[in-house]
């Protein structure tokens, strides 16, 4: 093995283990992240198509059923989500590695 | 224009034979002309002595008129049937039990009747190509209120719906750095297109209640009822509809002056009455009366609807649609 072949090998292993530190340390958590406040915002809105469902009535709900057949994986993702959710700290803690 | 022409009014008051009276007018006028019932003890059918259901169907006997009878309880549940065969038709037999559930539940809400209802009601008025006119003989005051003021609340609750979904979406795209597959995408989002069509159909509905209809109130000559008129004229207004006049009806009548007896003595004190309630109602009330109707002893049937049909002093206006 040549210098050359030597310097190139070690530098490609150092460049896959910086782009495994970046992905790990900046951006993994990043989307992470972006990913948990979409999810967030989506259970707004399955919560403002579907009160009901926690026992809130809706004068609308008779048309936010037309959205169920679009919705039906969110639909049983998110109402287990929410059941399951005890308190707004510990899902925004979620996101924070340590 | 007038295209649409709506008769509200408390239970009882009459709207019944008062938009039917209306309805056989513009008929007469040469005006093709649509009838049609949402009250569930569908009275249009005894009165015309037929039955209809819910189709348009001419009424025998009377030339350019059509009746039709809209039931909001098979509203609802082909409502509940269509959703359930797309929900069928998207998924997995075992993915469908929780979404059914609460599908069977959006549709026993309170609020399920008015909606249905409410579609019907739009559907009827964007398919009436056919007729000149089309007079709705609504159910009593509260539903119907709620109804008309449906698409202003509806069309800004979509738009909040619209832009939440929007925003969510727009962050999975995000959250897909480095060539990941974005969990939901924009383009072509069902969710996102069937909410549009919605808001389409309210905003249609809106324009279409603020600029084509026109809007009359029933009521009857005592306290109670010249209220509930005060109340109905003032919530229309804050929809921005204005009731463009007002029908009293059931109107006792005066007994001829040389009868005596306790019969005559009786209708002369409630004619009296009655009287003074229509002067109140017409300093109090801003829109005009344009009619007053008396009693009829029995129910009113095709052939009296004619003599009804002249009290009415609501303007036909003949003019046909302009066929564009």
């Amino acid at each position: 093995m040549t210098l050359a072949e030597r310097i190139a090998s070690y530098r490609a292993t150092l460049e896959e283990w910086l782009r495994g530190l970046y992905h790990g340390m900046i951006s993994h958590p990043a989307y992470e992240k972006i990913e948990a406040e979409a999810e967030d915002l989506e259970d707004e809105f399955m919560l403002a198509c579907f009160p009901d469902a926690f026992g809130v009535p809706s004068p609308v709900s008779y048309y936010t059923a037309e959205l169920l057949p679009y919705l039906q994986d969110e639909f049983e993702a998110w109402e287990r989500r929410l059941w399951d959710r005890s308190t707004l700290v510990e899902r925004k803690g979620q996101q924070y590695h340590f | 224009m007038d295209r649409y022409v709506f008769f509200g009014g408390k239970g009882g008051v009459g709207k019944t034979t008062v938009s039917s009276a209306y309805a056989y007018k513009c008929a007469a006028a040469g005006l093709e002309t649509l009838l049609v019932s949402t009250d569930p003890a569908h009275s249009v059918g005894d009165l015309f002595e037929q039955s209809f259901d819910d189709d348009p169907r001419a009424v025998e006997g009377v030339e350019h008129l059509s009746a039709m009878e809209i039931d909001p309880d098979e509203e609802v549940s082909r409502h509940l049937q269509d959703v359930k065969r797309k929900l069928s038709d998207q998924v997995s037999a075992a993915m469908v039990n929780a979404v059914d559930r609460q599908i069977e539940m959006a549709h026993g809400t309170p609020g399920a009747y008015e909606a249905a209802l409410f579609d019907r009601f739009v559907d009827v008025m964007r398919d009436g190509d056919a007729y000149d006119r089309i007079v709705f003989d609504t159910s009593p005051t509260g539903g119907t209120l709620r109804l008309l003021s449906l698409p202003e609340y509806l069309e800004g609750w979509i738009d909040r719906l619209l832009a939440k979904r929007r925003k969510s979406i727009d962050l999975f795209e995000k959250a897909a750095i480095g060539g990941r597959e974005p969990r939901r995408v924009l383009e072509g989002d069902p969710v996102l297109a069937h909410l549009r069509a919605r808001k389409e159909f309210f905003e249609d509905a809106g324009r279409m209640l603020r600029e084509d209809a026109a809007f009359f109130l029933v009521f009857n000559p005592d306290s109670l009822s010249i209220r509930e008129t005060e109340r109905a004229i003032d919530r229309l207004d804050e929809q921005g509809l204005s009731v463009r006049g007002l029908v009293a009806n059931r109107f006792t009548p005066a007994p001829d002056p040389d009868e005596e007896g306790r019969g005559a003595t009786y209708l002369r004190s409630r004619v009296e009455t009655e009287r003074e309630r229509l002067e109140t109602a017409r300093g109090e009330l801003s829109p005009p009366i344009l009619a007053t109707i008396e009693t009829y002893v029995e129910e009113v049937r095709t052939d009296r609807l004619a003599s009804v049909a002249d009290e009415l002093e609501i303007d036909v206006d003949r003019t046909r649609r302009p066929t564009s």
